[in-house]
């Protein structure tokens, strides 16, 4: 049976989801906007599907526009508030963004004729609020902060963004990237004064193809594709029915509270106890796993001088699968720009693989990839280029 | 009336006595190249014909690149018989063009009553009094009709060339060291161009390489496999024997040593799969393995010849032949190879056989290979 400690990549859809989503292919596949009887039912079930999504961020005040996921949910909010600035202004986003966000910024503020910039990392690879504090003023539009890096698992301070927003750019909207902490980390809309939240359903062992832009009431933006006018004008196209399905049946089967988050910290410590034992020039990146700014589920350590990729492929011979960083850019051969930003040198982030954990990994597979990793590390280590 | 191909073969004139084998062998391998778009393939009078190809473009593009063609044009076949017929044919074909032309008659049945001056002087004067666009020019032609007399007539304008060479099978057989790089490919694809057909190696070194860098090998020998009439593709575990020199020989050397062990091994299974010669993509001077004094290590533990068609091509002129033949895009796929861990910072590239015999020497050579050889994969492509 194959260990799979790469659940920030994506994650395995549960049964409750699959379930779900067979049987709305089989018995609820009308279109929620026909007007005879099973449509009615097929658009009850959407309604349901969303006050399901938005019940874990305090449902109160929420608007819950389903999309593609999270890159289309990120395109959304960044292009849907930048097109209708009546000024020229700023877009400013963390170094660790997901190239959803990042890219989207880039390419929005070119296109509508305003200025994006970078808000630098602290050296352990969360945001630096002096930095920002600097960075905020009359003319910032809107604010990118992921909630947890998807490389470091680091938890950005969004909070204290939220102030120093109210302080000194009040007029800014603040977005945040919730692909990797959604269900993972306790979090309100109401109070955040964040007002626009991304989520994507195969991160919670929902389908791939599905996520959500949850919105503050009341918050607008603007759509930016022209069709059927469907989700309140937001998003055009019939509803991905299924996977909406899918994704509110896999909130609906995740254990949630503190104890699930306390359950995968476990799961976290244990890994990181283990392998600095076995390993001691292991070096964990980003914050240690006891600190409580590092979310519950991800991992991320360099074993010099053992390359990454070759460490990845040793362990997928024992079923044991692991990331390189963030999954969409590891067959690119680029350095991973977040660990970049943070300063960390190059040897470094080529030896580094990211564990994510999941709610479904169990001790004994988390003591089993530990004593394969120590095992490969033993072995490889004797080979550096001479 | 009918539509067929007409295929011209290229240095197979040349032989003699055992022209016929070469012919059949050709023939045999255009009724491979056309066999999924079920063309029917028969010889005569020193032109392959291909009929009734459910897809005669398919048809035409394969045949052109089947080792032994010259060329291959889309001809029109009528009774010689009725010669008035042919005139009439001669001028549908030239309606349609404007500028200078001239036609060029080849008459083989010696029996038909105008020889081909006539032949020319006559389609030429028909088709100049209907196509008023047309003039002819005898030396440098805009356009050319060709008409040939056989045992019917036929008629053609744009012959298309196709690669030449000898088809493949008619030279005995080799064994390729294919990298999964640019160079391999194509010095396989120029051997095999002289009728050798291949086999080939592959080394994987798991975990230094990945199942995407074995998937892009098997997709070169893929492509491969269409021109080269299919390919058996042998992958070698190759890790052990890396390790080992890594550990056990001179830091300058490793590249140079793990040359002659994938040498060895290749020449064990080439001499298994009865071919008579190794085929590399090495080129003078490439990297430090390729060097003049190098190239003579590595061929040192090779009982047979190897071949290395690439050896005075630079590394653009390897690029447009491979992309030519289709294997550059693939080649250049980014996957990871995280074998720079055995490569050496400062790599010999005068080496001395002493110290290359004397870190060897440290390995069990027989039993390293055996493993390796034991362990590999084979795949009919």
């Amino acid at each position: 049976m194959d260990i799979y400690l790469d659940n920030s990549a994506t994650t395995r859809s549960c049964d409750e989801a699959v379930a779900a989503m067979v049987a709305c292919m089989r018995d609820g596949y009308h279109n929620p906007s026909a007007l005879y009887r099973p449509a009615v039912a097929a658009e009850r079930a959407l309604e349901a599907a969303r006050e399901t999504i938005a019940m874990p961020l305090g449902m109160e005040g929420c608007t819950v526009t389903f999309t593609s996921g999270g890159t289309e949910s990120d395109n959304l909010a960044i292009f849907g508030a930048l097109c209708a600035a009546r000024e020229p202004g700023e877009v400013l986003y963390t170094a660790a963004e997901h190239p959803a966000v990042k890219n989207a910024c880039i390419q929005a503020a070119a296109r509508y004729g305003h200025t994006a910039r970078v808000i630098p990392l602290d050296a352990h690879g969360a945001l630096n609020l002096t930095a920002l504090a600097d960075l905020l003023g009359p003319r910032t539009l809107l604010i990118c902060v992921m909630q947890v890096c998807n490389e470091t698992g680091v938890i950005m301070p969004v909070a204290k963004v939220a102030q120093l927003r109210d302080q000194l750019a009040p007029k800014a909207a603040l977005h945040m990237d919730g692909v990797q902490g959604y269900l993972r980390l306790p979090f309100a809309m109401k109070g955040s004064g964040v007002q626009s939240y991304a989520v994507s359903a195969h991160k919670v062992h929902g389908p791939k193809g599905v996520g959500a832009l949850v919105t503050q009431r009341g918050y607008h933006l603007h759509p930016q594709m022209a069709g059927g006018g469907q989700e309140n004008g937001l998003r055009s196209g019939t509803e991905n029915t299924v996977g909406i399905a899918g994704f509110a049946a896999a909130v609906q089967a995740y254990p949630q509270g503190d104890k699930a988050r306390a359950a995968l910290l476990v799961l976290k410590q244990e890994a990181a106890q283990l392998l600095q034992t076995s390993i001691p020039s292991m070096q964990v990146l980003g914050l240690q796993p006891e600190d409580a700014d590092s979310a519950p589920h991800i991992l991320y350590a360099a074993f010099p001088p053992v390359r990454a990729e070759t460490l990845v492929h040793a362990l997928e011979a024992d079923g044991v699968m692991v990331g390189t960083g963030s999954a969409c850019s590891s067959r690119k051969h680029k350095r991973s720009e977040v660990l970049t930003a943070m300063g960390v040198p190059p040897q470094v982030i080529d030896s580094s693989i990211r564990l994510s954990f999941s709610i479904t990994n169990t001790a004994a597979e988390i003591r089993f990839a530990a004593e394969r990793i120590a095992a490969h590390y033993q072995m490889l280590a004797r080979f550096t280029r001479r | 009336m009918r539509k067929v191909l007409q295929v011209r073969f290229s240095e197979i004139y040349l032989k003699g006595l055992n022209r016929p084998y070469f012919l059949r062998m050709l023939v045999e391998r255009v009724r491979d190249a056309v066999k999924h778009v079920q063309g029917h393939v028969w010889l005569s009078d020193s032109r392959i014909y291909v009929s009734d190809a459910t897809d005669v473009d398919e048809a035409l593009r394969r045949i052109t690149r089947v080792f032994g063609v010259h060329s291959v044009c889309r001809a029109i076949e009528l009774e010689k018989t009725d010669f008035q017929a042919v005139r009439d044919m001669a001028v549908q074909m030239m309606q349609n063009e404007t500028g200078s032309f001239k036609v060029e008659a080849r008459r083989s049945d010696k029996r038909f009553p105008m020889d081909s001056p006539a032949i020319n002087a006559d389609i030429g004067g028909y088709v100049l009094e209907r196509v008023p666009a047309l003039t002819v020019d005898v030396h440098r032609p805009q356009h050319l009709l060709s008409v040939e007399i056989r045992d019917k007539a036929y008629l053609y304008t744009k012959p298309i060339p196709g690669v030449g060479g000898m088809p493949v099978g008619t030279n005995g057989r080799a064994t390729v060291l294919l990298s999964g790089g640019i160079d391999s490919p194509v010095a396989a694809w120029m051997v095999a161009k002289r009728g050798v057909s291949m086999s080939a190696v592959h080394f994987q070194s798991p975990p230094y390489t990945s199942e995407r860098a074995r998937d892009k090998v098997v997709k070169l020998a893929q492509l491969l496999s269409e021109s080269l009439c299919g390919i058996r593709l042998h992958l070698v575990p190759f890790t052990d024997i890396q390790m080992q020199i890594h550990e056990k020989c001179h830091p300058d050397y490793t590249t140079l040593i793990m040359r002659r062990y994938m040498m060895r091994i290749a020449a064990r299974i080439a001499h298994a799969e009865r071919a008579q010669a190794l085929v590399t993509g090495e080129s003078i001077g490439q990297v430090a393995s390729q060097t003049m004094h190098a190239l003579q290590c590595t061929d040192a533990v090779a009982d047979m010849p190897v071949f290395r068609p690439l050896i005075g091509f630079d590394k653009q002129e390897i690029i447009t032949l491979a992309e030519k033949i289709g294997t550059f895009e693939t080649s250049s796929l980014p996957y990871e190879d995280c074998c720079t861990v055995f490569t050496p910072k400062h790599p010999a590239t005068k080496p001395k056989m002493e110290i290359i015999l004397e870190g060897e020497a440290k390995l069990d050579s027989d039993a390293l290979v055996e493993a390796a050889l034991a362990g590999r994969e084979i795949l009919e492509l």
